[in-house]
């Protein structure tokens, strides 16, 4: 069978201005920026949202906690020098949380990125870490930022249970019997 | 007075056309090709459901009606004939690049219209306008996106999308039609006939770059929103069986 399956992106989104991005979940879509579109749709509701990035899952590098204490950090099977690129750290430190934006470090690999987070950031042990390269985000602009996400703060809903659909339906129909 | 009458029937009219594009809309509901885009859609229903509901409570306001009740009392037990949508909205949903592309040609051409309402010198119509157009810079954004990923996707996308524009392109001429009441509301509403002059140069060169070709002329055109397609009846019995099992009911 071919796999007519999209890519996946990584979907961050920022609830305030100044406060971290946090991961909220993935979608599918043929294009990182379907992808933002759609990350829009699917995420932008609930919590707010001012900002969101998509990254290509597969730009995302990772370590669990449990794989550096059993095996260490991976290595980079090439080992010569490549130019410097910016990458984003980002961890989990509980179960219930997110993985949440905690800082950036400059490195020539994922590999070398992860390592200089570790040193950076491993005193506050987290579960699991991600990195990848700035390169690899798409932003939502800031000017188009009233127009995607201001809406869906003044829309308001009704948790389904609410509804009292099914009992209405018994009624109407127990009245049309009579 | 005389102008209060004919704003209202502009209103409903604008109203009508958001209702029913809503409601074709959310018949992609749990049928989308993607779950992804069966919430784009989704939303973008319940948006023009929502729209729907504010040109109706404008529409109350203007002719002294209770607005909690107007608007259910327009789509729920309103007859089929006293409804002032253009039958581009009416039309089955289709496939979907027929639905993507509907909502582009509709949303391209509401874009203009709200820009020109928000001006209105009539302050609580141009609030309205620009509550809604926030909105509906996201539909356009997103239907900007997938009608060129469509038409230049495989060689099955293009040709669903080519006669998707076939079908549709007549229909949408019916967008410069004056609406119900606009030649009596001078300098309170955009011309549609001038609004349709910008959208027709802006989506024929859109749809060129997107790679279909746009047909040559209109061919018929029904301009009179008192006239109903086929398909509408059948539309405004489903939108309110379950309504009209019992007015009373309180949902």
């Amino acid at each position: 069978m071919i796999d007519t399956q999209w890519p996946r992106f990584m979907v961050f989104q920022q609830e305030a201005v100044g406060k971290p991005f946090i991961h909220n979940g993935t979608v599918h879509a043929p294009d990182i920026d379907m992808a933002l579109l759609n990350a829009r749709d699917v995420f932008a509701r609930r919590p707010q949202a001012v900002a969101m990035w998509v990254v290509p899952a597969d730009a995302i590098y990772t370590h669990t906690r449990e794989e550096l204490s059993n095996q260490g950090a991976r290595q980079p099977a090439d080992q010569r020098i490549r130019e410097l690129a910016d990458y984003f750290v980002f961890a989990k430190f509980d179960k219930q949380d997110q993985c949440r934006h905690i800082g950036e470090v400059q490195a020539d690999s994922p590999q070398a990125a992860m390592s200089a987070a570790i040193k950076e950031f491993g005193s506050r042990d987290p579960l699991w870490w991600w990195v990848f390269p700035k390169s690899a985000v798409l932003s939502s602009a800031p000017e188009e930022a009233s127009a995607m996400y201001e809406p869906a703060k003044a829309k308001t809903f009704k948790d389904q249970a609410e509804y009292p659909v099914v009992t209405m339906m018994r009624e109407i129909r127990a009245k049309k019997k009579k | 007075m005389k102008q209060s009458k004919a704003l209202a029937e502009y209103l409903i009219a604008l109203a009508d056309d958001e209702l029913i594009l809503g409601h074709r809309d959310s018949e992609w509901t749990g049928h989308a090709p993607i779950l992804e885009e069966d919430i784009a859609f989704a939303n973008i229903a319940l948006d023009e459901i929502g729209h729907a509901r504010l040109w109706y409570e404008l529409a109350a306001g203007v002719t002294g009606t209770d607005k909690s009740r107007y608007p259910d009392q327009q789509v729920y037990f309103r007859p089929a004939v006293d409804w002032r949508c253009l039958q581009l909205v009416e039309l089955p949903k289709g496939d979907w690049a027929f639905s993507m592309l509907r909502q582009y040609l509709f949303d391209a051409f509401e874009s203009h219209r709200l820009e020109g309402v928000t001006a209105s010198k009539h302050q609580p119509l141009a609030d309205v306008a620009a509550r809604i157009r926030n909105e509906e810079f996201y539909h356009l954004r997103h239907t900007r996106a997938w009608v060129p990923r469509l038409g230049q996707g495989t060689e099955e996308s293009h040709r669903r999308m080519q006669a998707a524009l076939d079908e549709l392109w007549p229909y949408a001429q019916g967008l410069g039609a004056p609406l119900p009441g606009e030649l009596e509301l001078e300098e309170m509403v955009p011309h549609s006939h001038s609004l349709f002059m910008l959208w027709s140069s802006e989506v024929t060169q859109f749809l060129i770059e997107a790679g279909l070709d746009v047909p040559k002329s209109g061919g018929r055109v029904e301009v009179d929103r008192a006239v109903h397609s086929e398909y509408f009846p059948a539309l405004i019995a489903d939108l309110q069986e379950v309504a009209q099992l019992d007015a009373e009911a309180q949902w």
